[in-house]
């Protein structure tokens, strides 16, 4: 018995949405594994979103109507994406058309200017930081990650994630080129980037390395699980994006019956184990860098990209 | 016969090598050197002569001796005959006897290299052996242990290998380019690459022509891959920058020119010649225009070398008999005059303690004989008559003027009226203006010093008052075998 | 001709290893420490000695295998050690770049990439052979020259400037064994044989460096002018 398609698309929003905080709260106990304590339970962050929903929000007075809307903007663009993306089924569900992989990555940029313009908005001195240097992040971020975009239309020849998933999944020698393996390796490096991982991001609270923490400084309550949530799925969806379309194809419903859709989120969760424990260990292994160092890894990147494209004209 | 010579020619500076670096002495080392290079001079002329019948192939077609190359290999054999009886004089001088041996064994390899580089018919042999020429002349270079002379031995070192690869680099596509008309292997002689010529995609051909231009122009100080030359040749002992002004320039332009056949009758034809002639022209203008700000006394020399280098690769670029006749005249009178204007400027420096020209007063006070030889030399290396060099420029003035170059032989002659007035400038200041009364000190060694000033002075007035018939010949047939009549 | 008849096998063989060389002169450009352009340029001799070995077998002249192991003695072992010990008499460990970041250099890298990329397109026509491998070959040798280049201009050191001209040689062998892989023995030998003896005269031009003129750095080599 299949699904109808429209259960299949709700279905993949909502796994995003509810197991969005499972991966970090995963990503955070390994993380403390790894350096031998004992570390936050698995699911701290859910026990962390229902507290922040129960609590008052206290609202900055020099805020403006930006600061209330930009969590729903977020929240709301993490919820589009699932949509195009294939999350459990690699087959084009009902809207999935809405937008193409570079729609996808518009959407999310959307979600993250949203928050840029609410760390701006308070007048806050940390907000202010922080939205500086994501800016400067995304700057030296976006080119390679459009290249990449680029890269990856150049080898399937469209637009659609799902044809990507096809190819890779159809034709070994093309998932054992160069031109797919240095896409691998920039994506690699947008994906610890985005999500806030070392070399670029410290968990600690100081002042001098936050970026992410900068900007939400000013929220509370509510609005701050919102946010919180927003990132989580943001993490999610990058992870769900280098899976599926790029390293690992394998594992994904094709027909829509309810079985084949828990065992698509079995593998997915499996598939973000192994992806998280590499990023994990490059974490563990690495200091933060200078703030003037940020654009090595991401030249790097683009590098990569550039790479990419043209070893795809080549072969 | 021509075996016996090609064997003597060599086995003569081997031999000079072997007993230096063996007996550990400077005065044998010193006499052996000039032993060998007056065998090798004595030798060259009747190999020169043996191989206008025809060129002589050896060692399963590696080795051919053709007129081109013999002719370059009469110039190398030249400065290494004068520059080696200077050096016994001159670096005795330097205080450092203990030395001396491995300086000849180093000075006769070098020209060992030079001279094995004239004779080599596989392409890529001939790289390697221009590429040992940069390795053995960088400690020679490198010889006196000064802050400068190592700066500017590692300068010549990097920028002529990176140079030179491009030069491999332009090779290989040409045999790449060659495989496809003569199949995936065979051999890489100049002949079989000027047989595939034609057929090769002229792009292809392009690329790889230009690349050989700019990487053996590197070598030869071509502008704008010149900036190593001012330093090597000032920064070294007199004899080894006359060897290099003199010897190793010819070599590189040898190169240049053998590749200029390659692509003749190709469809790049016109295009690589006005590349030369187009490479030749900026050096004479950055040199000319160097020379009139000159202040070091053998830098000046130098970027005269980057001047007359220029003027060959005009020559090789006009074409035509008259081009090319001129070209090679030009190497002979070149090598001696450059030889004659380094050993003046070596003793200057010995005397005076300083390579600044506003420091050398007075010359003809310290050295009447072989002052007088040095100026009239700087008259001859302005280009003008009744000396060698006026008649080798006159004839590529002469083959550039009717052609389709007219605009580069005008602004050859524009330039050539500022180097001359740059030029003498600096000597009219050397000899005649007022300066400081300084005790400058009485040399030793003067024969060994002066006497092949004379060797350089004598032919430089005879050549130039007149041309040899049989200099023509020579010069006719290897336009020919260089131009295949197109031109 | 072997290029004529390259199945995709052998294809995605020879660009995967040309790549990953070119991917290690990245290294070389991007990388702060002196040592760690030792080990890539070590790495990527051995890749182009893998390069050597596959053309043999797969074009069928057995006399590249010769020419693999002795790339990978002298170019792989010999060369780096050397250059090794060369760096072990310096004081110096790491480069200090200060004409042009590493990032920068990346980025400078790439372009020039594609700009070789144009070039190689060009340079080989319909008429010669429709073959990727052809201009792959062409790319990443064109590349590597540049990237060579690009080491020699904005590096100060004289182990970089060493190790530029190096990758030069290492990116002309490259496209020499795929696209003329026929080229006479002898003189591949000497090239090789060459290079060895370019590093020993380097070495002791290195310590001469140190010796008279007190640096290796280019930066403060800079007493002749004009």
């Amino acid at each position: 018995m299949t699904l109808p398609n429209v259960i299949l698309q709700i279905c993949q929003v909502l796994c995003v949405l509810l197991l969005a905080p499972l991966l970090q709260g995963f990503i955070l106990k390994a993380e403390e594994r790894i350096q031998r304590s004992r570390g936050p339970s698995i699911i701290q962050p859910y026990r962390d979103l229902w507290k922040l929903f129960h609590k008052q929000s206290v609202v900055p007075e020099s805020a403006s109507w930006i600061y209330l809307i930009a969590p729903l903007i977020a929240f709301t663009a993490m919820l589009i994406v699932p949509i195009l993306i294939p999350v459990l089924t690699d087959r084009p569900l009902p809207q999935s058309d809405m937008g193409d992989m570079l729609g996808g990555g518009m959407v999310l940029t959307l979600g993250s200017f949203a928050i840029i313009l609410a760390g701006l908005d308070s007048g806050n001195v940390y907000g202010g930081i922080g939205s500086s240097r994501a800016v400067m992040l995304a700057i030296l971020a976006e080119p390679t990650l459009i290249l990449v975009l680029v890269g990856i239309s150049l080898l399937a020849k469209a637009m659609l994630p799902f044809v990507v998933n096809h190819l890779l999944l159809g034709s070994l020698s093309i998932y054992w080129s160069p031109a797919h393996l240095f896409l691998i390796l920039a994506f690699f490096v947008l994906l610890l980037v985005e999500t806030d991982r070392l070399p670029i991001h410290s968990p600690t609270h100081l002042e001098i390395y936050m970026i992410d923490e900068a900007r939400i400084l000013e929220y509370s309550g509510p609005l701050l699980a919102l946010l919180k949530w927003a990132s989580m799925m943001k993490q999610f969806i990058l992870y769900t994006i280098f899976c599926n379309v790029f390293v690992l194809p394998w594992g994904m419903s094709q027909i829509g019956t309810p079985l084949g859709e828990i065992g698509s989120i079995v593998s997915l969760l499996a598939k973000f184990l192994l992806v998280a424990l590499v990023v994990i260990v490059i974490e563990t292994v690495q200091s933060r860098l200078r703030f003037y160092r940020y654009q090595e890894p991401l030249a790097a990147g683009f590098m990569f990209a550039v790479l990419a494209i043209v070893s795809s004209q080549l072969l | 016969m021509a075996t016996y010579l090609l064997i003597l020619l060599f086995a003569a500076p081997f031999a000079a090598v072997v007993l230096s670096f063996a007996v550990r002495s400077s005065r044998l080392s010193e006499y052996v050197t000039v032993v060998a290079a007056i065998v090798d001079l004595v030798v060259s002329v009747p190999l020169l002569i043996q191989v206008l019948n025809g060129p002589v192939n050896l060692a399963h077609n590696y080795i051919q001796v053709d007129p081109l190359g013999a002719w370059v290999i009469v110039c190398i054999s030249i400065v290494y005959t004068l520059a080696s009886i200077y050096a016994v004089g001159y670096m005795r001088l330097l205080d450092e006897d203990e030395r001396l041996p491995l300086f000849y064994g180093l000075f006769s390899g070098f020209a060992f290299t030079m001279l094995a580089a004239c004779i080599m018919n596989n392409v890529g042999v001939f790289w390697i052996a221009i590429e040992l020429t940069t390795l053995i002349s960088t400690f020679l270079v490198g010889f006196e242990r000064e802050a400068e002379s190592t700066e500017a031995a590692w300068k010549y070192i990097v920028v002529v290998s990176g140079g030179i690869s491009l030069a491999l680099l332009g090779t290989v596509l040409f045999y790449w380019g060659g495989s496809f008309v003569l199949g995936p292997s065979y051999a890489m002689t100049w002949a079989a690459l000027h047989q595939a010529a034609p057929a090769v995609y002229p792009p292809l051909l392009l690329v790889s022509f230009l690349l050989v231009l700019v990487g053996y122009g590197t070598k030869a100080g071509l502008a704008p891959m010149h900036t190593w030359l001012p330093d090597a040749h000032s920064e070294s002992p007199a004899p080894v920058s006359a060897m290099l002004s003199g010897a190793l320039l010819n070599a590189s332009m040898l190169g240049i020119a053998r590749f200029l056949g390659v692509v003749r009758g190709s469809s790049i034809n016109g295009f690589a010649h006005s590349a030369v002639v187009g490479f030749g022209i900026f050096s004479f203008f950055i040199a000319s225009l160097f020379i009139v700000r000159q202040t070091g006394i053998k830098r000046l020399m130098a970027y005269s070398s980057i001047e007359h280098i220029g003027v060959q690769a005009l020559g090789l670029g006009f074409g035509g008999v008259f081009g090319v006749a001129g070209a090679l005249y030009h190497m002979l009178n070149h090598s001696l005059n450059k030889s004659l204007m380094f050993f003046g400027a070596g003793n200057a420096m010995r005397a005076y303690r300083t390579k600044e020209i506003p420091g050398i007063r007075h010359v003809l006070r310290v050295f009447p004989v072989s002052g007088t030889l040095w100026l009239l030399g700087a008259v001859g290396i302005a280009g003008a008559p009744p000396f060698a060099l006026f008649l080798s420029e006159f004839t590529i003035l002469r083959s550039g003027i009717g052609g389709r170059y007219r605009w580069a032989a005008v602004v050859f002659v524009v330039f050539l009226i500022v180097v001359f007035i740059g030029f003498l400038a600096h000597f009219r200041a050397m000899y005649f203006d007022d300066g400081p009364e300084q005790q400058v000190p009485r040399l030793t060694g003067t024969v060994w010093r002066t006497l092949p000033m004379w060797l350089a002075f004598l032919p430089l007035l005879l050549f130039g008052l007149w041309w040899p018939h049989s200099f023509w010949n020579i010069f006719a047939q290897i336009a020919h075998d260089l131009m295949g009549g197109t031109q | 001709m072997f290029l004529a008849h390259v199945n995709p096998l052998q294809a995605s063989i020879f660009s995967s290893l040309a790549v990953v060389s070119l991917l290690l002169t990245f290294v070389m450009l991007g990388s702060h420490w002196l040592r760690n352009y030792v080990f890539a340029f070590a790495a990527q001799s051995w890749m182009i000695a893998a390069l050597s070995a596959c053309v043999g077998y797969f074009a069928g002249y057995p006399e590249l295998y010769m020419i693999a192991v002795l790339t990978a003695l002298f170019r792989g072992l010999v060369l780096p050690y050397l250059l090794l010990r060369i760096i072990g008499r310096l004081n110096v460990k790491r480069e200090l770049h200060a004409v042009l970041q590493p990032s920068s250099s990346l980025v400078i890298g790439a372009f020039l990439v594609m700009f070789a990329f144009v070039i190689a397109n060009h340079m080989n026509s319909q008429s010669l052979l429709a073959s990727r491998v052809v201009v792959m070959a062409l790319t990443i040798m064109l590349s590597m020259k540049f990237l060579g280049f690009l080491m020699l201009t904005v590096r100060d050191e004289a182990v970089s400037q060493i190790l530029g001209l190096l990758v030069l040689e290492n990116g002309i062998f490259l496209g020499s064994q795929i696209l003329v892989p026929g080229m006479p023995l002898l003189i591949e030998i000497v090239i090789l044989f060459d290079l060895l003896i370019v590093v020993a005269c380097f070495g002791m031009l290195v310590r001469f460096l140190v010796v008279h003129a007190g640096t290796t750095s280019s930066r403060q080599l800079n007493r002749l002018v004009g």
